[in-house]
């Protein structure tokens, strides 16, 4: 075990976990940010895709102790109550359904609208291709990241 | 489609507060009680079960259905709404307790919440607005037909007085509801019919959300448990005491889970955070008892299937006699459909938590069956329901998968031999690799042609039966029949089913047998079609001219299409049709030859569906069957060595954002009564592609999963 300092939506977090743990369940287990997800562990299905210094990474798949010192943003982080374009475009489109997933949607989203602000179809797929939704919402993932660009 | 609106401000206002009352665990407590406590301090009074009016006129509205994604969340409370007129995007929404006394049976499956319930949440609707109505004309000294309830007021037509509910709502609350209360028109309806927001939403955008996954309740251990992956093999013993000696490490418990009547024995390691847990199954070493199941396959399973397939089955429908016809025909045509296992994979990996004491118990966790939790542990720890506390929260997906209460029976076992709360969780390679799944299957199609049209037809199901995998009886029942199409104008049909009892657990999967027999029965229709030398939408049409609903849906989806339009070079469509929990629906699906390879471009669905009360959940379900569809086409399980070869999304993924083709979804109008939604589509992705990928390249699938990359 160590101390281990996260830089999590712009507050200091001290966590004693194994250095070795996957970020994302330092974020869930000691953080107690439940809206990052557990989904394969492999690195897979992106439910757990939080951004680090502004690039989405699955948390999954990276140790707590690769991050220390970094800026990591979660889906709690991105506005205080939905006001994150990203999210206003979610809510007008009815994206979720189960909405497991959708955290992980929406920071692949913000992290796709944040290099490019206005992505092609192809660019969209490309972007949201790691993350999976057993629901089926991609026909409105596509449609609300298009309403987002404009927003 | 209409969409109802409402400032997004107001919006946050209502759906924050059934955030917090989630986040503090999901059930409001109202059982027995008069009075519940209002978030803004108000007094609320129950009119009855469903329905809370303050005196502030804040109405909050009780759904008793658990949510997975299906938006019954939101389709619930709009028919109370409806008929006790109010404001639907004014109103609270709230999940109910756990208590099928109270609220009846609560298990969402099989697409009923809507089409069960809805006369009931009419009448609760109506009961509540009655009382009020009554309320108001007592007050007035008039009667109730001088009174006019709309947006939760009430209005004197002779006077023009008016007061609001939560005004009425205390002299409401001690009249006594009329069981057979007023209903509305069906053609006066203003929310059943409307697209409105689902309130679920914005706590599904920000992270508030919580599902089972999420809680943590003081002083439990976390459990991750290895299981046979031989299904039915036996712990013959572990190394205890290594995977004692890993950190955080508490207990290692041999536990075990029922399946359908059968055990299902695993090792659990229980520790203090979910990674110590994890560590420790690592280090864990279980040696198995498989005695001769692993020389199981896929292709052994089929084998026996089709020897199986042989015998003459048992009749689960019939009418004239296609045997003499097949007896007496030179050409008997003949094709066989296989169809693998398919795990559920809800994105929410399976987990409970449960918490035995001495004399009670309570759970946390995502379920499509509080009532089926709740009652197995009052009857397994032998304690009074009462003292059986059921918390469910939000699923992350169900899809069949968590109507079964395994997982909380592991919990129990463990909370009980440890003595404090324990939260199991499982993998993703647990959730792949364990089951129960849903069935794979062999059918075996006959059928004779004369003129051109279809005289007889035999459609055989070769499985296994969910309700019977101990193997006591093994005559198949009508469930083995889901989705065969009976209603074809064909003179001499029989449908017979062989059961096998395998060690394979299987349970419901989205749609169940729907899921496999009309891939079997729809391309079929096609391939008869072919041989008749007629246009398949044609020959279905010409088969159903006297089912009004199904020709509707044909016609519906072939003009959407363009159906008899000329076709572009290197593209093909496909048609099925199927009925599931009473709705019909006929899809097409279009598929195009680019660069050599084979995709889906459109999927279009006509969908009958009675009374629709939610249009924008209802495409966002059809939406949601199709991509499951398409998943259930691409891949499935195989069984190597007795085992799931598949163990994670690497070998067996969810169809990519990149391979969804576009979707349409056209709901008929119609004043009947509800049928179910939430699976709706799903029967016809496989029938409807596989006939597509033939009208463009002349090559029959007729085995599943298909590898489109494997098609030019």
């Amino acid at each position: 075990m160590a101390v281990i300092e996260l830089l999590l939506n712009g507050e200091k977090k001290s966590v004693d976990v194994d250095p070795q743990m996957p970020l994302l369940w330092a974020i869930r287990d000691y953080a107690g940010l439940t809206g990052t997800k557990f989904g394969c562990g492999i690195a897979q299905c992106g439910s757990c895709t939080v951004l680090v210094d502004g690039g989405p990474i699955r948390s999954c798949a990276v140790t707590t102790a690769a991050v220390e010192g970094l800026e990591i943003t979660t889906v709690e982080g991105l506005a205080k109550d939905n006001e994150h374009p990203v999210q206003q475009a979610w809510i007008e489109e009815q994206v979720p359904q189960c909405g497991y997933c959708q955290s992980g949607q929406i920071m692949s989203a913000v992290a796709l609208l944040d290099k490019n602000s206005n992505p092609s179809d192809a660019e969209i797929d490309d972007a949201m291709s790691g993350v999976l939704c057993r629901c089926g919402t991609y026909p409105r993932i596509r449609r609300a990241i298009k309403k987002a660009a404009k927003i | 489609m209409k969409t109802s609106t409402i400032s997004r401000r107001k919006f946050m206002q209502l759906t924050s507060v059934s955030g917090v009352f989630l986040a503090v665990g999901c059930v409001p407590g109202s059982r027995g009680e008069e009075r519940i406590a209002n978030i803004s301090n108000d007094v609320s009074l129950a009119l009855n079960q469903f329905i809370s009016i303050g005196q502030n006129s804040r109405v909050t509205l009780f759904n008793h259905r658990p949510e997975m994604g299906q938006g019954t969340f939101q389709s619930i409370p709009m028919i109370l709404a409806e008929e006790l007129e109010v404001d639907i995007n004014n109103v609270i929404i709230k999940q109910s307790e756990a208590d099928q006394e109270k609220y009846g049976w609560q298990m969402v499956v099989g697409s009923h919440s809507i089409q069960n319930e809805f006369e009931k949440l009419r009448k609760m609707g109506a009961a509540a607005k009655e009382i009020l109505l009554q309320a108001a004309a007592d007050q007035w000294g008039t009667t109730i037909s001088d009174c006019v309830a709309k947006n939760g007021v009430v209005t004197c037509s002779s006077s023009g007085k008016s007061l609001s509910y939560g005004e009425l709502v205390e002299a409401a609350s001690k009249l006594k509801a009329p069981e057979e209360p007023k209903l509305k028109d069906p053609e006066n309806f203003s929310v059943i019919g409307q697209s409105v927001p689902r309130q679920d939403i914005p706590l599904k955008t920000n992270g508030k959300a919580i599902y089972g996954i999420d809680i943590s309740v003081p002083g439990m251990l976390h459990a991750s448990i290895e299981r046979s992956p031989v299904f039915l093999g036996e712990v013959l013993d572990f190394n205890e005491k290594e995977v004692l000696a890993v950190p955080g490490v508490k207990h290692v418990f041999k536990t075990q889970r029922n399946v359908f009547g059968r055990n299902r024995e695993g090792v659990a390691v229980l520790a203090e955070s979910y990674w110590a847990a994890e560590q420790g199954r690592k280090a864990l070493k279980v040696r198995w008892n498989n005695g001769d199941l692993e020389s199981n396959t896929s292709a052994s399973i089929m084998e026996e299937f089709r020897k199986a397939s042989n015998g003459k089955g048992d009749e689960l429908f019939s009418r004239g006699n296609a045997y003499e016809v097949f007896s007496k025909s030179q050409e008997v045509m003949e094709a066989s459909y296989e169809a693998p296992y398919q795990s559920h994979v809800p994105m929410e990996p399976m987990n409970a938590i449960v918490s035995v004491k001495n004399n009670s118990a309570e759970f946390w966790g995502s379920t499509q069956n509080p009532n089926g939790i709740r009652s197995y542990l009052a009857k397994q720890l032998e304690i009074p329901e009462e003292n059986v506390k059921i918390n469910y929260t939000f699923m992350g997906g169900g899809f069949g998968r968590r109507s079964l209460t395994d997982v909380a029976e592991e919990a129990a076992d463990l909370s009980k031999k440890a003595g404090v709360p324990v939260k199991v969780t499982w993998t993703r390679e647990d959730d792949q690799t364990q089951g129960p799944f849903r069935a794979c299957s062999l059918n075996v199609m006959r059928g004779v042609l004369k003129n051109g049209k279809v005289v007889a037809l035999e459609h055989k199901v070769v499985s296994q039966e969910i309700r019977n995998q101990t193997g006591e009886n093994m005559t198949a029942g009508r469930q083995l029949m889901g989705g065969i199409n009976t209603e074809y104008a064909i003179t001499n049909l029989a449908v017979r089913g062989v059961l096998r009892k395998l060690y394979v657990p299987i349970s419901y999967w989205r749609a169940v047998y729907h899921s496999t027999n009309p891939f079997a029965h729809e391309s079929f229709i096609d391939e008869l079609a072919v041989k008749a030398g007629k246009d398949p939408l044609d020959f279905r049409l010409e088969m159903m001219k006297d089912h009004a609903r199904f020709r509707k849906v044909l016609e519906v989806v072939a003009e959407k299409t363009n159906w008899y339009g000329t076709k572009k070079p290197n593209t093909g469509r496909g048609v099925a049709i199927c009925e599931r929990s009473g709705a019909h629906f006929a899809m097409v699906v279009e598929v195009e030859r680019k660069d050599g390879r084979v995709k889906p471009t459109k999927i279009t669905t006509a969908l009958d569906l009675g009374i629709c009360v939610n249009p924008d959940t209802v495409k966002a379900q059809t939406e949601g069957s199709v991509v499951m569809g398409l998943t259930a086409a691409y891949y499935g399980l195989t069984i190597e060595k007795g085992r799931i070869a598949e163990q994670n999304f690497d070998t067996y993924p969810l169809l990519r954002i990149g391979e969804c083709p576009e979707i349409v979804t056209h709901i008929i109008q119609s004043t009947a009564d509800p049928d179910g939604a939430g699976e709706s589509g799903l029967p016809t992705v496989a029938p409807a592609l596989v006939n597509a990928i033939f009208d463009l390249t002349g090559r029959r699938i007729r085995k599943l999963p298909v590898d489109l990359r494997k098609i030019s």
